[in-house]
């Protein structure tokens, strides 16, 4: 085995150009497929970041069926002590009650549909980053009951400016009598969204409280954990600590299941353009061994003459395959990994085609797009490359144990 | 014992609808030690004969005895094994590997054989100097004139001290000094370490040369012309 590779060895950098332009196929191939796993690694990330912080928590305890249902009146009761057992079991992490309201609000000059999230303003800034997408006004202090904090899509559709009043009117939580509250508007963000500059106005839990008249209820208590690492083992404790009958404690894949899915599905599709791409890389170095097989033909039949086994001849082209795999793989690996370095540390900047933001599954993205490690995938993708180099190699192996000494050396 | 034996082999080529009778019920002995050379003119089945020695090709019918062993019947992997470890081929164009230096040409049957490194050095710088190569190891084919080319040629047929050296017309492509020099040495290989030789050859030289002279036609020996 040792004098079969290092006469492999000795071929490949004897055939230095050959070896060279073979490898930079492989590497360029891996190099291209380890940016992509990057890109939508980041991309994941960015994804379940935002739909973790604006949608759920990396732990949501919830009404039995509200997470299914998402009716008004599936309420969480005892909302505020749900959220003072997290907050005390979980010193270092963030713990927001939510309470999810439809309605109208009117202005003076117009009205439109409204989403309203009621929650705790202080708490809602720390895991969430709309107070940062604020282009006018304040953030909404925790006991500002009367305040509201809205999209620019939003004011624009009530004509509304900072400091103007709006009317929310909705009904009750028992859905029997009409109710209606005056706010006035503290602050505008604008994120990009259509959904949350559109339609999206934040109150304090009291307001949103008060507007269904139900005292200590949410939909949602939200526990935010600074390592998502760490949230099986959260999820694990948390469910300790508050599960009762009626109360869902969930972790966030079963929180966000169509993010998930959608995750799931978009890295399915992904691995199945980088399979072709793979295949492409193969059909590359398929031809190039197949070619140096067939212009060595005469050599082989030389070689066989002289007493090698037309096995071992075989294994020398897949020792051949293989090594040049693990070079091309060896350089791809290297080159990925500068190149996903920098797109960890840098992203790339797409605003100028695509604007500031852009939306996917109802998330609002950033278009400076970072990548992300992903080891496992990026491995398998490694390996993948040196198995399928390999298998290039087999078709001509396989030629080469079929051919007769004379007929190989008459070869031109 | 014969080193060789050859009975009453048949081999016959397709060509489009006609059957060539490329050897036509051959048998021949040779004995170790032997100068032999196969005479005749084109297409009269030496390099067939040698090719059916050789374990190269199979017959159609007949035997075939290399130092003891039948091969008519070997498997591909096994007539390899007989290749390897008891004979020895120079081939007309050379055949060298061109990517390998004459010293790598030269050990490379030595490789196959599993011959330790050390004992390996030595026996290839011992065969290149007895073919008149030293100072050229690290040359490749590319490097080294025809007649050169022809001496690692010869230096990797013997290298693994094989039972016969079997060579197909290895002077057609020298000039006649460079022939002469290469039959000298080929002469002196064979009286001076008893290597058998078994030659192809339309070169008047090495039939000079030789000790036996096999002369064939249409597939047959005609003539076995022993020289005293």
């Amino acid at each position: 085995m040792t004098r079969l590779f290092s006469l492999a060895l000795r071929n490949l950098f004897r055939n230095g150009r050959r070896t060279a332009i073979t490898a930079s196929a492989i590497a360029s191939g891996l190099m291209l497929v380890i940016m992509m796993v990057a890109l939508q690694a980041g991309q994941y990330a960015d994804m379940l970041r935002i739909g973790i912080s604006t949608m759920a928590g990396h732990v949501v305890v919830q009404a039995d069926g509200w997470q299914e249902e998402r009716e008004a009146e599936m309420l969480l009761t005892d909302a505020a002590e749900v959220t003072a057992q997290l907050a005390e079991a979980f010193p270092d992490a963030h713990v927001t009650p939510r309470l999810y309201l439809g309605g109208l609000v009117t202005s003076t000059r117009s009205s439109a549909g409204v989403a309203v999230r009621g929650a705790v303003p202080s708490a809602e800034a720390a895991v969430d980053t709309l107070d940062d997408k604020l282009v006018e006004g304040e953030w909404l202090a925790d006991d500002d009951d009367r305040g509201i904090v809205m999209g620019v899509g939003l004011a624009d559709a009530l004509q509304v400016e900072v400091g103007d009043r709006i009317v929310y009117m909705g009904q009750t939580e028992s859905q029997d009598e009409m109710v209606s509250r005056m706010f006035r508007v503290r602050g505008l963000f604008k994120t990009g969204g259509v959904e949350l500059d559109g339609m999206t106005g934040l109150v304090t839990l009291k307001a949103a409280q008060e507007l269904i008249e139900r005292d200590d209820v949410a939909h949602q208590v939200a526990l935010h954990i600074d390592d998502p690492a760490e949230s099986p083992a959260a999820w694990a404790k948390a469910e300790g600590l508050v599960a009762a009958d009626g109360r869902d404690v969930l972790e966030w894949p079963d929180a966000l299941p169509s993010l998930v899915t959608f995750i799931d599905i978009d890295r399915v599709s992904g691995d199945v353009m980088m399979a072709v791409m793979g295949l492409i890389v193969a059909m590359g170095v398929l031809n190039t061994v197949l070619m140096s097989v067939l212009e060595r033909t005469k050599e082989f039949g030389v070689l066989m003459a002289i007493g090698m086994q037309p096995r071992r001849l075989g294994a020398l082209i897949l020792v051949e395959s293989a090594l040049l795999g693990i070079l091309g793989s060896l350089l791809g690996t290297i080159g990925g990994a500068l190149l996903t370095a920098y797109l960890v540390a840098y992203g790339i900047d797409y605003s100028s085609m695509m604007g500031e933001t852009m939306e996917m599954e109802g998330l609002v993205l950033s278009t400076l797009m970072h990548g992300a490690w992903d080891f496992d995938r990026m491995g398998a993708y490694v390996v993948g490359t040196v198995i399928v180099t390999i298998l290039a190699g087999v078709w001509p192996a396989w030629h080469l144990t079929r051919l007769e000494p004379v007929d190989a050396m008459r070869a031109a | 014992m014969s080193i060789v034996s050859v009975r009453g082999v048949v081999r016959h080529y397709k060509q489009g609808d006609i059957t060539v009778k490329a050897l036509d019920g051959v048998d021949l002995d040779l004995e170790p030690g032997e100068f032999t050379t196969l005479m005749g003119p084109s297409g009269s089945g030496k390099t067939t004969l040698l090719n059916q020695i050789g374990g190269l090709d199979q017959p159609d019918s007949g035997t075939i005895t290399i130092d003891g062993t039948e091969i008519s019947k070997l498997s591909s992997s096994q007539l390899a094994d007989v290749r390897l470890r008891k004979l020895g081929f120079v081939f007309q164009s050379y055949n060298l590997v061109p990517v390998l230096s004459a010293y790598e040409n030269a050990e490379f049957v030595l490789l196959l054989q599993g011959m330790p490194a050390a004992e390996r050095k030595q026996r290839v710088m011992e065969t290149l100097a007895a073919v008149g190569l030293q100072g050229m190891e690290h040359r490749r084919p590319g490097e080294l004139s025809g007649g050169q080319q022809q001496r690692v040629a010869v230096a990797r047929a013997i290298a693994g001290r094989p039972a016969l050296v079997l060579a197909d017309e290895p002077t057609a492509n020298l000039d006649s000094k460079t022939s002469e020099s290469l039959i000298d040495l080929m002469r002196s290989l064979n009286s001076e370490h008893g290597i058998t030789f078994l030659f192809s050859t339309h070169d008047p030289r090495i039939m000079d040369a030789a000790r036996r002279v096999v002369h064939m036609k249409d597939g047959k020996i005609v003539n076995d012309e022993k020289k005293a």
